[in-house]
C-alpha cells in the first residue's frame, strides 16, 4: 500500500465532506422554508389578484401562445371560483375580470363562456350572483362564434332561471333555434316559455337538458339537484292538496301523515326524492324531513 | 453529396451533445400536464394539451434551433476544424449549406418524435383520434417552418459574429418577429408619413413569424386554409433562401488566418 500524499488526503476528506454539505443544506431547506411560510402567515397564501386585467394587451405579449396562456387563465377562474365557493365566500369579484381576460385570450374557448356563465349567474353561495355579468360574457361569445347555438341556450336560460324574464327567455330561444345545428326543443322552448312563463314543466326540460349535456361532475350534480327540488316541489303541492281535502272531509286537520295513510289517502308514507319522508309542519303544510338533502331553496 | 454529407455530420454531432434530451422533459411536461389539469380544471383537457403540447414543440425547436444555430460556424472557427474542412474540396458555400440542412434535420426528428408523443397522449386521453386531430399536423408544419427560418437567422448571425452577440440578434429578431403586425401598426397610428413608411418597410422586411401562429386555432380543431400553407411555404422558402445566401455571402468573404 502507497502512503497517501497530502492533497489526495485533503481530497479524500473534502468529498464526503461536500456531499455530507450537500444532502445537509437540501434537507434544511425544507423546515427553513416551512418556518418562513409560518412565519408569513396568510399573507404567503395565494393572493388574489390580477396583474394585468386587459386579455387583449396580455395576448400581444404572449408570443403566439395566447391559447396557452388562455387555458392557464380558465384553469385560475375555476381554481377561484371553487375556492371560494369551498370557503362559503359571497364575494366573487374577480370571477367576472378573470373570464372576461380568458375569452379575449381565446374568444373561442366554448368552456369559459358556458361554465363561467353559470358561474357568474347562479345564486349565492352556489355562484357569484351575478347575471347580468353573465348576460354579457355569453353575449361577447355570440359576437365570436356566432355560428354556436349552444350559448343561445345558456343565454335563455339566465333569462328564465334567473331573472325570470319569460318574454326575452322566449325570444332567446327562438333565435337559438334558428342557429345552424340547433335541437328542435329550442324552438318548442320558445313556444312553451311565451305561452306558460315558470311553469314547473318547462324548468324540467330546461334542467334535463343541462344534466344529460354537460360532461362536469359538479355541474351535473348541480342540475340533479334542482330537478330533485323541482320534484319535491310538485309533491309537496300534491301532498298540500291531500292535507286540504282531508282537512274538508274529516273535519280536522291532520297532525301526521299517517293519519292520512289509516284514512286511505295515501298508501303508505310519502318520502321525498331523496327517500326521506315528508313531514307536517307547524302551519299544517308539508314540509321536507330533516335529514332530506332536497334544497328547495335552490328554486328560489 | 458533400453537402449530405456536412449536413449528417452536424446531425451526428447534435445529437451527440444530447440535444433529443428535451424530448424527456417534453414527456414528462405533456403526461404530467394531461393529468394535472384533468383535475384541476374543466372542460378544456383535449384543449390544453394540443396546445400545451404545440407550445412545447415551439418552445424546445426555439431553444435549439438558436443555442446549436449560433454555433454551427463559429464553434468551427473556434476549433480551428474550419482549417481543415476547408484544405478539403469542399466549398463555402457547401460548408454553410450542409451546416443548415443539418441542423433543420435534428429539428425535423425532435418535432417529429415530439408530434408522435402528443398524439400518443392525444390517443390515451381520448382513447381515439379521429380525422379532425389531423389539423394537428398542419400547426407542426408551420413550428417547423418558423424554425427553418430561425436557424437561417442563426446561421446567418454565426457566420458575421460571436455566439453570446448571434443568440442575443437572434432572438431579438424572434420577438419582433412576433410584434410586426403591432409595429405597423403603431406607426399607421402614429399619423406620421416617415414613421408610417419606415415601420411598413419593417413590416415587410423583418421575418414575421406572426404569419406561422395557428396553435390557438388548432386547438379548437380548425382546419388551417389551403392558401395559408402554399403562403407560408413559399414564405419561408424565399426568407430562408435569402438569409443562407447572406451567411454564405459574408463566409465567402471572410479571411481565415
Amino acid at each position: 500500500m502507497t502512503a497517501l500524499t497530502p492533497l489526495a488526503a485533503r481530497r479524500r476528506f473534502i468529498r464526503p465532506m461536500c456531499g455530507i454539505l450537500i444532502a445537509a443544506g437540501f434537507l434544511a431547506l425544507w423546515p427553513l422554508q416551512r418556518s418562513i411560510d409560518q412565519l408569513q402567515g396568510a399573507q404567503a397564501q395565494f393572493a388574489d389578484v390580477l396583474y394585468l386585467s386587459s386579455g387583449t394587451t396580455l395576448r400581444r405579449y404572449c408570443l403566439g401562445y395566447e391559447g396557452l396562456l388562455a387555458d392557464v387563465y380558465w384553469t385560475r377562474v375555476v381554481q377561484y371560483f371553487g375556492r371560494q365557493r369551498l370557503a362559503h365566500s359571497t364575494r366573487f369579484e374577480l370571477l367576472g375580470p378573470l373570464l372576461r381576460i380568458t375569452t379575449e385570450l381565446d374568444p373561442q374557448l366554448l368552456t369559459a363562456y358556458r361554465f363561467g356563465s353559470i358561474f357568474l349567474a347562479e345564486k349565492p353561495p352556489g355562484g357569484a350572483g351575478q347575471p347580468q355579468e353573465a348576460l354579457q360574457l355569453l353575449r361577447r361569445g355570440i359576437v365570436a362564434n356566432p355560428d354556436y347555438w349552444r350559448l343561445w341556450q345558456d343565454l335563455g336560460f339566465i333569462y328564465y332561471w334567473d331573472l325570470k324574464d319569460y318574454r326575452n327567455t322566449s325570444r332567446i330561444f327562438r333565435i337559438g333555434s334558428e342557429r345552424p345545428g340547433a335541437l328542435p326543443w329550442m324552438r318548442a322552448m320558445a313556444a312553451s316559455v311565451a305561452a306558460q312563463g315558470g311553469e314547473i314543466q318547462t324548468s324540467r326540460i330546461l334542467w334535463t337538458e343541462i344534466a344529460r349535456q354537460v360532461d362536469n361532475d359538479a355541474i351535473r350534480q348541480s342540475a340533479e339537484a334542482h330537478l330533485l327540488a323541482l320534484d319535491a316541489e310538485q309533491q309537496i303541492t300534491a301532498l298540500n292538496a291531500l292535507l286540504d281535502r282531508y282537512r274538508d272531509q274529516q273535519g280536522h286537520a291532520a297532525s301526521s301523515f299517517a293519519e292520512l295513510v289509516v284514512a286511505g289517502y295515501l298508501p303508505g308514507l310519502p318520502v321525498d326524492p331523496t327517500g326521506v319522508p315528508y313531514v307536517i309542519g307547524a302551519k299544517g303544510r308539508t314540509i321536507l324531513g330533516p335529514r332530506s338533502k332536497v334544497d328547495l331553496a335552490l328554486l328560489q | 453529396m458533400r453537402v449530405a454529407t456536412i449536413a449528417l455530420h452536424t446531425f451526428k454531432e447534435s445529437v451527440r451533445e444530447r440535444v433529443l434530451y428535451n424530448l424527456v422533459v417534453f414527456a414528462v411536461l405533456l403526461t404530467a400536464a394531461g393529468i394535472l389539469f384533468g383535475i384541476i380544471s374543466v372542460g378544456v383537457k383535449e384543449i390544453i394539451l394540443i396546445n400545451l403540447g404545440l407550445a412545447s414543440i415551439s418552445v424546445f425547436g426555439l431553444l435549439i434551433a438558436i443555442f446549436i444555430g449560433i454555433g454551427l460556424v463559429s464553434k468551427e472557427i473556434e476549433r480551428r476544424s474550419i482549417y481543415s474542412i476547408l484544405s478539403k474540396p469542399v466549398m463555402r458555400s457547401e460548408f454553410i449549406l450542409g451546416k443548415y440542412l443539418g441542423l433543420l434535420l435534428t429539428l425535423v426528428v425532435n418535432t417529429a418524435i415530439m408530434t408522435a408523443g402528443l398524439y400518443l397522449a392525444l390517443f390515451y386521453e381520448k382513447r381515439t383520434l379521429a380525422l379532425s386531430d389531423l389539423n394537428v399536423l398542419g400547426a407542426v408544419y408551420f413550428i417547423l417552418l418558423q424554425l427553418a427560418v430561425v436557424v437561417g437567422i442563426a446561421l446567418f448571425f454565426s457566420s458575421i459574429s460571436t455566439p453570446i452577440l448571434s443568440a442575443a440578434f437572434t432572438f431579438c429578431f424572434y420577438i419582433i418577429g412576433n410584434f410586426l403586425a403591432d409595429i405597423r401598426w403603431f406607426g399607421r397610428e402614429a399619423q406620421n408619413v416617415f414613421l408610417e413608411r419606415a415601420t411598413a418597410l419593417l413590416y415587410y422586411l423583418l421575418p414575421n413569424f406572426g404569419n406561422f401562429n395557428v396553435i390557438t386555432r388548432v386547438s379548437h380543431g380548425e382546419k388551417i386554409p389551403g392558401y395559408l400553407v402554399v403562403g407560408n411555404s413559399c414564405y419561408a422558402l424565399l426568407y430562408i433562401t435569402i438569409l443562407v445566401s447572406a451567411a454564405i455571402l459574408v463566409f465567402e468573404e471572410r479571411e481565415f488566418k
